[in-house]
């Protein structure tokens, strides 16, 4: 009789749970093809990582990532590729990312071909490409001083180091290459004006050639000796603010630069350390950046000065200078270790640094220092430069 | 090429050792070290002992990151990738255009000019990466920067891995 009771009661609850599943309606049959699309511009707290895959250089990537969210499936917004020790740069006022990049035909072998990939960022779609001249782009660590914008965002300067140093000028309208400006013994394009480029010059000095409309050249004028590339080398990697390039120096000084639009004109230079600071100098690879306010910031190494082969391990702190006052501002105590890092734009910047020591990156506020979050688990394996959304 | 993560974590390993209660003779030795490297060679006179003939011209592993001709290495050692300290892997290309780094050998007391030549046209070696900064240079000194890609000059544009050939006794300033 209970056996009875119980199937009883069995029968009855499976009944209702299938009365239930047939009120609750089926999921709606879902279009196939959907395909996401980005925001015109991108929000200030997004950032885009450059992945160089030193393992595997031809996988390079850049990540498109939102550091407001917490969960990796809302901080990714997209990626592209930036093949074997590509350079990219975003134009936001054309809506469009530049990579230079570099493809074999059969890989790592075969016919080779260097190329200008043009991204639009709304899609992050290839949308045109510029075949450069074969065997000349800059190929190293990421810089951001290996691609320039000019002319209005109407040109694009690249980098060339064969190891004969030029610079590739391409019209981003017409999506041609237009010339190519012979820079002989200097590297990468600093802007200098809407129609100039300086260059760094292993003898010291700084080469500025300004362009006319048609990209021929207008003027060519080298500055004074400012620095000794062997003695008292300066790091390439500037922060800018207000036409000043401010280069870190090995020995933990500041070099200003002022851009005058027709030249280079170095100003005194001064130190990053204070009082019983004297060991501490910039250290690593993305070292520094600006932000909005008008300030400078540099990753900072406690042993680095006066130490040969220092330069490139990274630091534990940030330093962030009023650059007119020449006064720290803050100090940003990193939780391990940074390497590289980027500040994003608005009034309230927040500062992404590489952690080498797991590979993830950190989020830090500009304003205080503290600590944000950590982001990792993105996909990435060497994020080795941060450019904050433009 | 330029390499990170060797170079971080022996940072992050310097910074222990010198906590820790070695320290002072390690930076002793340090010192002592650094200090012979700028003293003036006496060949003539390390050469005159009588055991001279069976003296090791080179100490150390090639495959060892603290190999004395990897001081301005940065990039996967060719010795763990089927080359040597001075030769590519099978089926690789030499770059034929390099930067130079001067390195002391402890075996001898003497310096040499040392060219690091990448081996090109296959993936990334991916085994032994080696970074030590010693005389580096930003890439604004081509001669003397490893953070280019120096697959230059090669078919192929893919970088390998990094040899470090003796191309010469250096000379003293």
């Amino acid at each position: 009789m209970v056996k009875q009771s119980l199937f009883v009661a069995l029968l009855t609850a499976i009944g209702m749970l299938v009365s239930a599943e047939e009120i609750r309606p089926p999921l709606a049959v879902e279009p196939t093809g959907i395909i996401e699309t980005l925001p015109g511009r991108y929000p200030a707290d997004w950032f885009l990582v450059h992945d160089a895959a030193f393992f595997h250089m031809s996988d390079g990537k850049v990540v498109v990532l939102d550091t407001t969210k917490d969960s990796v499936g809302e901080q990714v917004q997209g990626m592209f590729p930036v093949s074997l020790m590509g350079t990219f740069i975003e134009a936001q006022s054309r809506g469009e990312i530049f990579a230079v990049e570099t493809f074999h035909t059969r890989g790592t072998r075969g016919h080779r071909i260097d190329v200008l990939t043009i991204w639009d960022t709304v899609n992050l779609s290839a949308v045109a490409e510029v075949i450069l001249p074969v065997g000349k782009r800059f190929m190293g660590m990421p810089e951001r001083v290996a691609l320039q914008l000019m002319n209005g965002d109407r040109w694009l300067a690249i980098f060339n180091l064969s190891p004969s140093t030029t610079v590739t000028l391409v019209d981003l309208e017409a999506r041609a290459v237009m010339g190519e400006v012979p820079i002989p013994g200097c590297s990468f394009i600093y802007a200098n004006g809407d129609m100039g480029l300086s260059a760094l010059c292993a003898d010291g000095r700084m080469l500025t050639v300004v362009l006319n409309d048609d990209g021929s050249e207008k003027s060519r004028v080298m500055s004074e000796v400012f620095f000794d590339s062997d003695e008292s080398p300066i790091f390439e990697r500037p922060a800018v603010v207000d036409n000043i390039a401010y280069f870190p120096a090995f020995d933990g000084r500041v070099q200003p630069v002022a851009m005058t639009g027709s030249a280079a004109l170095p100003m005194a230079s001064w130190p990053l350390y204070g009082s019983g600071e004297e060991t501490w100098a910039p250290s690593g690879i993305g070292i520094d950046g600006e932000d909005d306010l008008g300030r400078i910031y540099f990753l900072m190494n406690a042993e680095a000065n006066g130490v040969d082969g220092m330069h490139n391990a990274g630091g534990s702190e940030i330093w962030v200078f009023d650059p007119e006052a020449r006064r720290r501002v803050l100090r940003i105590p990193l939780e391990a270790w940074g390497l590289s890092l980027a500040v994003s734009r608005g009034e309230e910047p927040k500062v992404l640094v590489t952690n080498p020591t797991d590979m993830s990156v950190e989020l830090y506020d500009g304003l205080t220092g503290s600590f944000i979050k950590n982001i990792t688990g993105f996909g990435q394996e060497t994020p080795l430069l941060l450019r904050g959304a433009q | 090429m330029m390499s990170f993560i060797d170079r971080l974590l022996e940072q992050r390993a310097r910074s222990a050792a010198q906590q820790a209660p070695r320290r002072g003779m390690l930076k002793a030795l340090g010192g002592v070290l650094v200090g012979a490297s700028t003293l003036p060679l006496l060949p003539v006179a390390r050469a005159a002992g009588p055991d001279v003939a069976s003296r090791p011209q080179e100490t150390g592993s090639d495959t060892d990151c603290d190999y004395w001709r990897y001081c301005a290495i940065d990039g996967f050692l060719c010795s763990c990738c089927g080359g040597s300290a001075n030769s590519c892997p099978p089926g690789t290309e030499m770059s034929p255009v390099t930067w130079i780094g001067t390195c002391h050998n402890p075996a001898d007391g003497r310096n040499y000019v040392i060219s690091y030549n990448d081996c090109c046209g296959k993936p990334g070696c991916g085994a032994c990466l080696c970074q030590r900064d010693e005389g580096d240079r930003p890439p604004y000194r081509p001669d003397k920067t490893n953070d280019i890609n120096w697959c230059l000059g090669t078919s192929s544009a893919a970088y390998h891995c990094s040899a470090a050939v003796v191309v010469g006794v250096a000379f003293e300033e």
